[in-house]
């Protein structure tokens, strides 16, 4: 199967002191594969995700470290590279640039040059696949926290994206916010990479997990396999998930 | 922020028209000469007719018209160092109030976003309109994170004095354009992720 993503010997220092944030990281996510990346605060997990979509380097590399769908990624195809991978941000106040829900949906597609009655057509499909039909009119900021972040969402699936990169997709939501977006998550086609601490929700949606610490590509490899090593969790400031604590005798094996 | 106001008198005008009669009243009253001048009665009557046909509630003038008199202010002093200052201190003072009163009518009877899209059928410069746009839609954010970062000092103040209250005020000032300044690069990149060029 053909990568959708592939990563080879990624290293990143931040521009204004130099730290190294990410070191050698080598990884490929297959099409229609949904990955975690774990790590403590602090590892390069959020670094990593803005590589994807190619907005690090500041100053893209003339030896190319990130491949998607088989072409490397240069300063010549970073639109090509931003339309197919979407980028979740964790804060959606960040990502809800506009006055109402129908102009930040329509932001991306408006990018790519969709206008008129095609693109509010795409942006009441947008709308209807997370959920929020007629709530074209409404402000941003008169939104709930999980309303935000489906609208953030629907802005993302409207540039049609072959790559899903989301960060803390369920930080801050209450726990009815955190299942529904899950079950949300999972109806979504397409590869999925998703940055998170919520080891429940990586438990339930990906098949396969990286762990970073300091930059580096410390373990790689089926979720419960890796999340069931309770000493690797310790080591790397994360826990053996509650669910893994307490399997059920005929529930799947890693 | 409030539900516009779209009263029976002005439900019939168009964004065009009630943006022209604004911009009309707005170079008219800059144009006046810099000294209270009897031609500053033309303008203020003409936002005496309209101020009813809007049914903008005082209050809501007043309240907005004091967070704006402190600008106001801050130019027309700047007055006070030119030769003949008085009357050009007294004409600042007019013609900001005249100013920002007709913005109000506009802004009570028109949502944001119709005056960005008749601006934009204007062909205004998209870098503009887009600011505009930003200062729009993060007002409230950064309003809301002041009272939050406004709360969580409250909650560790022990003191009532009142030097300690305008030290924190400051502080939260000077907190609060760090943090804006660290969001607006978050925008620019979330921006950037979905094509922005």
């Amino acid at each position: 199967m053909r990568a959708a993503v592939e990563i080879r010997q990624l290293t990143y220092r931040y521009p204004q002191n130099g730290r190294l944030a990410l070191e050698q990281l080598s990884f490929s996510v297959a099409e229609e594969e949904c990955i975690g990346v774990l790590g403590p605060n602090g590892a390069g997990k959020s670094t990593l995700l803005l590589h994807l979509n190619g907005l690090l380097p500041e100053q893209v590399s003339s030896a190319p470290s990130i491949w998607i769908a088989g072409e490397p990624i240069h300063s010549k195809n970073l639109d090509t590279v931003r339309q197919r991978v979407g980028l979740l941000f964790q804060d959606p106040d960040d990502q809800l640039i506009s006055a109402t829900v129908f102009e930040d949906v329509a932001f991306g597609p408006r990018q790519l040059g969709v206008t008129g009655a095609i693109l509010k057509s795409l942006v009441g499909q947008c709308l209807a696949q997370v959920g929020l039909s007629g709530f074209e009119d409404r402000q941003p900021h008169r939104l709930s926290h999980g309303e935000k972040r489906r609208v953030c969402l629907a802005g993302v699936l409207a540039c049609k994206p072959s790559v899903l990169v989301l960060d803390e997709p369920t930080s801050d939501l209450d726990p009815r916010g955190r299942r529904e977006f899950k079950a949300l998550l999972q109806s979504l086609p397409g590869a999925k990479i998703i940055a998170t601490h919520d080891l429940e929700l990586v438990v339930d949606l990906c098949s396969r997990v990286v762990i970073l610490d300091e930059g580096k590509l410390v373990a790689e490899g089926p979720t419960v396999k890796l999340l069931s090593n309770e000493e690797l969790m310790l080591v790397h400031g994360l826990e053996k998930p509650h669910s893994l604590l307490h399997r059920h005798p005929h529930g799947p094996t890693a | 922020m409030h539900a516009f106001a779209n009263p029976a008198g002005l439900r019939s005008i168009s964004t065009r028209s009630k943006l022209l009669i604004v911009l009309g009243i707005i170079s008219f009253t800059v144009l006046l000469p810099r000294r209270p001048d009897v031609l500053y009665l033309i303008p203020a009557a003409a936002l005496l007719v309209l101020w009813p046909l809007c049914r903008m509630p005082l209050a809501y003038a007043l309240r907005r018209l004091l967070v704006a008199e402190f600008f106001i202010l801050g130019i027309a002093l700047m007055a006070v160092v030119a030769p003949a200052a008085a009357p050009i201190f007294l004409s600042t003072l007019l013609k900001s109030n005249l100013c920002v009163f007709t913005m109000l009518l506009l802004t009570w009877t028109t949502p944001f976003q119709d005056v960005l899209q008749e601006l934009r059928a204007w062909h205004f410069p998209s870098v503009m309109l887009t600011t505009l746009a930003l200062m729009y839609r993060y007002l409230p954010v950064l309003a809301e994170e002041s009272r939050r970062m406004g709360r969580a000092r409250a909650s560790r103040t022990f003191s009532r004095r009142r030097s300690a209250a305008w030290q924190n005020l400051s502080l939260i000032i000077g907190r609060l354009f760090v943090r804006s300044a660290d969001r607006a690069e978050r925008i620019y990149l979330a921006m950037c992720a979905r094509g922005w060029k």
